[in-house]
């Protein structure tokens, strides 16, 4: 771990320095310090650990020449309108502020932190040391575990008390559980194998292990310092985790969180160059007993082998800048984005080889993907952040593996759900104006925007639940709630209280691999 | 007797949407996200954040706290610029739309 090796020699040192080197040299080198400390607690959950940037804009000397430091004090202290940047207006005193700024615009990006195996293993928490103590049920009323559905909330300040995997019943709308996650939650995956687990990802790399009949965190470990990329494999034994800082990749067991071994991201970009590279997406297929990931500069997807050593089968120049995917045909086939050729690359899992690259609209971002079955057509949805003037959502036809249409929608989107007992294909409008507070419904057989709705706050992640009946939306930002509506009626039949909800999980994906297919998909490859 | 009342009713009524030109919750919620729910929540603040939450609250109050942050008669660096840019039906929007909130 960088910055504790860089810390401690300089604790030692600073002893003699404080012998040696003049006052005023030696009180800069302690205020740095203190504002890498500022930065860390306050910033880098969402700005990157490395200054390089992850959800929100790098902050460095080079990304901040020439800002104003006034401008910047004031994104600081109001926050960023129609964006996740918090007000920290009495949270951070002015002249923290103003310390912060001026340290942020003299510090280069930093190189690419270590995090070791070791790191990861020290980071191990367990919270209930004996399972078998655990109720052998839900010590709540369900009618069925996949009735569960999981929301990611940010909390305000991507950090704090809001920042929690909150579970909610998808038939009553109320909530059922709540685990504080201490930085925002990004990611829940559920275990295929077991239906009591479930495994949340924050945006800095801590896995949660949650037991959902008592609704607690049972285990923690911190795979690295930023990044949403994990999966889960089909028989639960195995979690795979991967990092944006650092550039580095974790097998876990998926019981005990132990690392098992680590890999170091890097390859050839489809440039012939040698990079390092951010974890993209991590996937876990019912095809195999196999991850991919996704290395997003490298553009290379690896496929691990879960066997002794596990071997990484390498299919490089799929794309540039390779961000999410999602499964199709009883997850043979994986459908990865492209962000800057803005493609989606179709991957057979089991030659192991790209079957075809497919036109996806700009900067394609699937967010998990959906495919519904249309008279006796396999249909992909892909969404994209739209940064153009066509903006547009992909259909594909997956067996022909061809573009069937590109839907004019209203700006640009980031998540498509569907489910098979739905009509609709919803898609979140991400578009950073009035627009961002709505989700427009694609009518699956006609393939047209039958209706806009306004569901407030910066809407996104939109959900079925696995009864296919309700539509569940995070008003994310300043909303604060999870609204929900009739899938059919599309009324607004509840509201769920949270702060600054984001990605929302159905427990039901585990059954239906790829949101909008049927079960019955998952049995077997077509 | 009744009826010198509800004739006054009425005429005050008419006067005070005449002087606060019906104040829009509609027009207020767009200014509200623009410039309130950043700080302030639009339901309720965050449990780490030190600003108080505006929903529910009476909307005369939320209007002439507005008003006093923009003469300055009441002081917060922050509050005051806030303020500053706000119009008198902006206020009124704000105040009429966070009122009908509930928290």
């Amino acid at each position: 771990m960088k910055t504790i090796k860089k810390r401690l020699p300089h604790a030692v040192v600073s002893g003699v320095a404080a012998l040696l080197l003049p006052l005023a040299l030696q009180a800069a080198s302690d205020d740095e310090h203190k504002y890498h400390q500022l930065f860390e607690d306050n910033c880098a959950s969402c700005h990157g650990s490395d200054h390089g940037g992850y959800l929100a804009p790098a902050l460095n000397a080079e990304t901040l020449k020439g800002r104003s430091p006034t401008a910047l004090r004031t994104i600081i202290m109001a926050g960023s309108f129609d964006t996740l940047m918090p007000p920290f207006y009495g949270k951070l005193s002015d002249d923290n502020i103003r310390g912060l700024v001026s340290h942020l615009q003299k510090t280069p990006k930093l190189d690419n932190p270590a995090w070791t195996i070791d790191d990861i293993k020290k980071s191990l928490k367990v919270y209930v040391k004996d399972e078998s103590t655990l109720p052998a049920k839900p010590a709540y009323q369900i009618d069925n575990i996949d009735d569960i559905i999981g929301v990611a909330a940010r909390g305000k300040y991507g950090r704090g008390e809001g920042s929690r995997a909150i579970f909610i019943n998808s038939k009553t709308h109320q909530k059922i559980g709540e685990v504080p996650t201490g930085t925002a939650a990004h990611i829940i995956e559920y275990n295929p194998a077991n239906p009591r687990w479930a495994y949340v990802k924050t945006d800095t790399a801590e896995i949660f292990k949650v037991d959902l009949y008592s609704m607690q965190a049972v285990r923690s470990v911190k795979t690295g310092y930023n990044g949403p990329g994990i999966g889960v494999s089909r028989d639960g034994k195995y979690i795979m985790a991967g990092s944006f800082v650092p550039h580095n990749a974790v097998i876990l067991d998926a019981d005990t969180l132990e690392p098992l071994k680590t890999f170091e991201l890097e390859g050839i970009d489809p440039d012939g160059k040698q990079v390092s590279s951010d974890s993209g997406m991590i996937i876990g297929t019912p095809f195999d007993d196999i991850f991919a990931i996704a290395l997003e500069n490298a553009g290379q997807v690896w496929v691990v082998d879960l066997k002794d050593g596990f071997p990484v089968t390498r299919i490089t120049n799929v794309g540039h800048h390779l961000h999410d995917a999602f499964l199709t045909h009883g997850g043979q086939k994986l459908m990865i984005a492209s962000y800057d050729d803005s493609i989606v690359a179709a991957i057979d899992l089991k030659d192991r080889k790209i079957i075809k690259k497919l036109e996806a609209g700009c900067v394609p971002h699937v967010g998990g993907g959906s495919a519904v079955e249309v008279d006796g057509r396999t249909l992909g949805f892909g969404t994209n952040f739209g940064d153009c003037d066509k903006t547009v959502v992909s259909v594909w036809d997956l067996d022909k593996m061809e573009v069937v249409k590109q839907i004019p929608v209203s700006g640009g989107t980031e998540s498509p759900a569907a489910h098979a007992n739905a009509p609709y294909v919803a898609v979140d409008i991400i578009s950073k104006d009035r627009r961002a507070r709505t989700v427009q419904l694609i009518d699956k057989k006609t393939l047209e925007v039958v209706k806009t709705l306004d569901v407030g706050g910066h809407a996104y992640f939109p959900e079925y639940s696995a009864d296919g009946k309700f539509l569940y939306i995070s008003a994310g930002y300043s909303g604060d709630e999870v609204v929900v509506y009739d899938s059919v009626s599309l009324q607004k039949v509840a509201s769920v209280p949270m702060e600054s909800p984001a990605g929302i999980f159905s427990h039901g994906r585990v059954r239906y691999m790829t949101r909008g297919l049927s079960p019955d998909e998952i049995k077997g490859a077509k | 007797m009744k009826a010198p009342i509800i004739a006054s009713l009425i005429v005050a009524g008419l006067a005070s949407s005449v002087s606060a030109q019906a104040a829009s919750i509609y027009a207020g919620e767009s200014r509200a996200a623009a410039v309130c729910s950043q700080c302030h929540g639009i339901r309720g603040t965050s449990a780490d954040a030190p600003f108080p939450q505006l929903a529910g609250r009476d909307a005369d109050y939320l209007e002439s706290a507005l008003k006093q942050y923009r003469d300055k008669t009441r002081k917060s660096d922050i509050m005051n610029n806030i303020a500053g840019s706000l119009s008198d039906q902006d206020i009124d929007n704000v105040a009429a739309y966070y009122a009908r909130i509930k928290p």
